[in-house]
């Protein structure tokens, strides 16, 4: 069992205002994640899953409550420290893949990495090794638009951990792949938990993820209503 | 920055756009610079044939400007200054003054130069656009007058030439050369109130042997009025020596109205461009924003993964300093392959309509282009700095995308 205190939050609240009328996104949210972790979070749409995630990786700041990432409150941050919070700490995995479509498989892997500031000899090794270990090598000099789904999303995935972060934070990731090409993916973070120790929060009603995961919160109106480890 | 290119070649219709929008304005720069550069160096060499040289030593006077000018009785030791100085290439003396030129039944005011017609060719084309009979030689008792002079007086080459010098230091004098040489210049007023004699012959009608009224002296390596500061530092030399009751005049003082033309063409060339310049930025500013708006998701992305505001905008400045870059480069080249294309040629031959203009105003027939590596490369580099200012507005834009907004963008 895991046990360095990665990720916590208290009492987390996120209201959006909007014309008038508040909606409540996050409604007191304590939450905490260790090191090595493999969690998902459920729950229904407009539960609010994405929008912790967001305040998690400090893509959002929460209208109340605090979030702490590796022993560094994120309140108070200016936008330029939280970008630099997220490049070295956190990485993403989004629904849509957003890779950038202008550069190949191989330098949207390394992305990160350059502006990390990683000399590109260096960043280009290790992007090559993670894209081997991926199973996507062959598609490294291709651009996103030339290669399947399931390809970008795993180059995504290999971007995302490449560069060795503390948590990965995954916004359902399988939503747009079919089910084979789901469940190798799926197989491939899981390995790459258990054999690398990478920490994932998957935010995801996807059965088979949900399947796979150590940990399982429910989220439902905001609020965290189970907290199941397996 | 490959990814900057990258995004350039993408949308290569805009691309080409923004960077004609960038060409063109360093292209018309370049090529404006060489017609007004040409048209300085013309004015300003021919200027200076035709009436002044770049500067004179002369009596100093209380009479108001445009008289008659005071003589000077004994000139020798003031020619041996001036021809003493350092800077000074060339020099000769001159006399001149007003007159009444007459024909048995009629009259003109007009202005009689007395030179030495050996020098006075290094400064003077009225001897090149002699188009009947000869130039005066030293010591002839000879006038030459323009063919406009003689038609309004009815005269013929060969005839005697009255002339009737009123001179406030000495009176009233008369001489009468015969006409041996009749010029055709393009400006007909030159041709209507120039008449050139012998100094003698000039000394004759003042009735003062040796006397001048001017040292006229050129300096050395003036190519144009961006040379003139060459002729300030020899005015001031001259001017620390020149004994009491002496001046030292330079160019733009003997010549305002041409200096006055001077200082305003090329502020009134810049002011020009600079319009020209600020569309350019527009077009680039305008088609960069379009981008970004299109790239919204993207630049959400990549502010999400970790870059900052300032590398944001450092992606999208990359792209203008490329598109700038190129087409600036681009323009100033083609620009100058131009310009030196037609130097080639022998430059642009003017209609008739524009021949007599261009006359008046001191210049050549044929329009020659002139410009320096300086001016092509400031004209880049003036285009760069726009496009890259224009290119801030948008990559600021970029840089406050908050990333959750951008990346929910379609």
């Amino acid at each position: 069992m895991p046990e360095q205190l990665l990720l916590n939050t208290i009492d987390l609240k996120k209201v959006y205002e909007t014309k008038g009328a508040s909606t409540i996104a996050l409604d007191g949210v304590d939450l905490e994640l260790h090191a090595g972790e493999f969690t998902a979070i459920a729950g229904p749409s407009g539960s609010g899953k994405s929008t912790l995630l967001h305040l998690l990786g400090g893509l959002d700041r929460p209208t109340a409550g605090e979030v702490h990432l590796d022993g560094v409150a994120l309140a108070g941050m200016s936008r330029d420290e939280l970008a630099r919070l997220r490049l070295h700490k956190v990485g993403f995995v989004f629904q849509a893949y957003n890779l950038i479509p202008v550069l190949t498989v191989l330098e949207n892997t390394a992305f990160t990495m350059e502006l990390q500031g990683i000399a590109r000899n260096e960043r280009i090794k290790r992007a090559r090794a993670i894209l081997a270990e991926l199973g996507i090598e062959q598609y490294a000099d291709q651009f996103p638009n030339r290669v399947s789904g399931g390809e970008q999303q795993r180059a995504a995935v290999a971007r995302a951990v490449v560069a060795e972060p503390s948590i990965v934070l995954a916004d359902e990731p399988t939503a747009n792949l079919d089910s084979k090409t789901s469940l190798a993916l799926i197989e491939m973070m899981r390995r790459l938990n258990e054999e690398h120790g990478a920490t994932f929060l998957f935010a995801t009603h996807d059965s088979r993820l949900l399947d796979r995961v150590d940990r399982l919160l429910t989220l439902v109106d905001g609020r965290v209503t189970t907290d199941e480890h397996r | 920055m490959k990814a900057a290119i990258r995004h350039l070649l993408r949308n290569r219709r805009r691309s080409i756009l923004a960077l004609a929008a960038v060409i063109v304005p360093v292209f018309l720069l370049v090529l404006v610079l060489a017609m007004v550069g040409g048209m300085e160096r013309d004015m300003f060499l021919n200027t200076i044939r035709f009436e002044t040289g770049h500067l004179q030593v002369r009596r100093e006077s209380e009479r108001p400007k445009g008289g008659a000018l005071p003589l000077i009785r004994d000139s020798a030791a003031l020619v041996d200054l001036v021809g003493a100085t350092e800077g000074v290439e060339w020099y000769m003396v001159r006399l001149e003054l007003p007159a009444l030129a007459a024909s048995p039944d009629r009259s003109v005011g007009i202005l009689v130069q007395g030179v030495d017609p050996d020098r006075v060719k290094r400064i003077s084309p009225i001897y090149r656009m002699i188009e009947q009979g000869r130039y005066l030689e030293a010591g002839d008792d000879g006038v030459v007058v323009g063919v406009q002079l003689l038609k309004m007086l009815g005269l013929a080459e060969g005839d005697g030439l009255i002339l009737l010098g009123a001179h406030p230091d000495v009176g009233m004098g008369v001489a009468r050369p015969a006409i041996v040489g009749i010029f055709n210049p393009l400006d007909p007023e030159l041709g209507r109130v120039i008449v050139q004699v012998d100094l003698a012959v000039a000394q004759r009608l003042v009735r003062a042997p040796g006397a001048i009224t001017s040292i006229v002296a050129q300096v050395g390596g003036v190519d144009g009025p961006w040379d003139a500061w060459k002729i300030d530092q020899v005015v001031a030399r001259l001017a620390e020596r020149i004994p009491d009751g002496y001046e030292v005049i330079g160019w733009a003082e003997l010549a305002p109205e041409f200096a006055g033309f001077m200082r305003i063409l090329r502020p009134l060339t810049y002011g020009i461009m600079v319009i020209f310049f600020l569309l350019g930025g527009f077009v680039v500013l305008n088609i960069l924003y379009l981008s970004i708006l299109e790239r919204t998701r993207e630049l959400g992305v990549i502010a999400a993964l970790g870059a900052t505001r300032a590398r944001v905008m450092s992606m999208v400045l990359s792209e203008a300093t490329i598109i700038a870059s190129v087409g600036a480069v681009v323009g100033a080249l083609s620009g100058a392959g131009l310009v030196g294309l037609i130097e080639r040629l022998g430059g642009i031959p003017l209609p008739g309509l524009y021949t007599e203009m261009m006359a008046m105003m001191g210049m050549e027939t044929v329009l020659r282009l002139r410009i320096t590596g300086v001016e092509i490369v400031l004209s880049a580099l003036a285009m760069i700095v726009v496009a890259v200012l224009s290119a801030w507005y948008p990559a600021f834009k970029a840089a406050k995308l908050e990333p959750v907004e951008a990346m929910r963008h379609a």
